[in-house]
């Protein structure tokens, strides 16, 4: 199980995500967003990590605000809320400045694992997926420890 | 010259609000996040500390870490997010 701890009168959620990258290792920090489907890092931080972004394939995604071009772009490894994903696809964007993060965690990263947030207390926790009863009562036992 | 000594990157964020920060990770905490850093560069200009972001990786940096120092979302601004594939 991980967790940790993020401040609940923010607006969002917040985060540190470590990406491995050609030229090194680039800790960001990536907002948690379920309502998106993909994990989106600006493209600028993908650039200037080491990544090639004239010779990847292009989607047209939806977002709040309209249709828009992205790059996809395999990263080496992504890893956030003790989850680790490696040859992960990501959207390449750039994302607006005022946003102060550099990156969403979509849903394609986190369907990993269960997640669990409590907004009261600033407490997120992801478990693996239960395998049988006793697993599934040992995962409850860290849950309520943990809340 | 004064060496430069890690600190904790919540003191560089405080000290630094406003900015975007580039911070060389000297130490993780016991989840393995960062905990302790230099700072080698900071900016209201995203895309500049992008670009110190090349420059640290040419000087032979090998783990960095890039933020904005607060607040989220200036007064008056509101954020909606979300990014769907088109089918």
């Amino acid at each position: 199980m991980f967790w940790t701890r993020f401040d609940p009168t923010r607006p969002d959620v917040r985060f540190w995500a470590r990406l491995l990258s050609p030229r090194g290792i680039v800790w960001c920090e990536m907002v948690l967003d379920t309502g998106s489907s993909r994990t989106v890092l600006d493209e600028r931080l993908l650039a200037r990590a080491g990544y090639d972004l004239i010779a990847t394939p292009k989607v047209t995604v939806t977002t709040a605000s309209g249709r828009v071009e992205a790059k996809v772009v395999t990263v080496r490894q992504i890893s956030a809320l003790g989850i680790s994903a490696d040859n992960f696809p990501v959207l390449a964007m750039p994302l607006s400045q005022p946003l102060g993060v550099d990156g969403l965690l979509g849903l394609d990263f986190l369907r990993r694992r269960n997640l669990l947030c409590n907004f009261d207390k600033g407490i997120l926790l992801t478990l693996p997926f239960s395998r049988n009863f006793l697993h599934r009562l040992a995962l409850s036992a860290q849950i309520f420890s943990a809340l | 010259m004064d060496e430069v000594r890690p600190e904790p990157i919540e003191q560089i964020r405080r000290r630094h609000e406003g900015e975007w920060l580039l911070i060389k990770v000297t130490s993780h905490d016991e989840n393995g996040l960062p905990k302790e850093g230099i700072l080698l560069f900071h900016s209201p200009d995203r895309e500049a500390v992008y670009e110190a972001v090349d420059a640290a990786f040419k000087r032979g940096e090998n783990e960095l870490l890039t933020c904005f120092a607060g607040p989220l979302v200036p007064e008056g601004w509101e954020v909606v997010l979300s990014v769907l594939d088109e089918v």
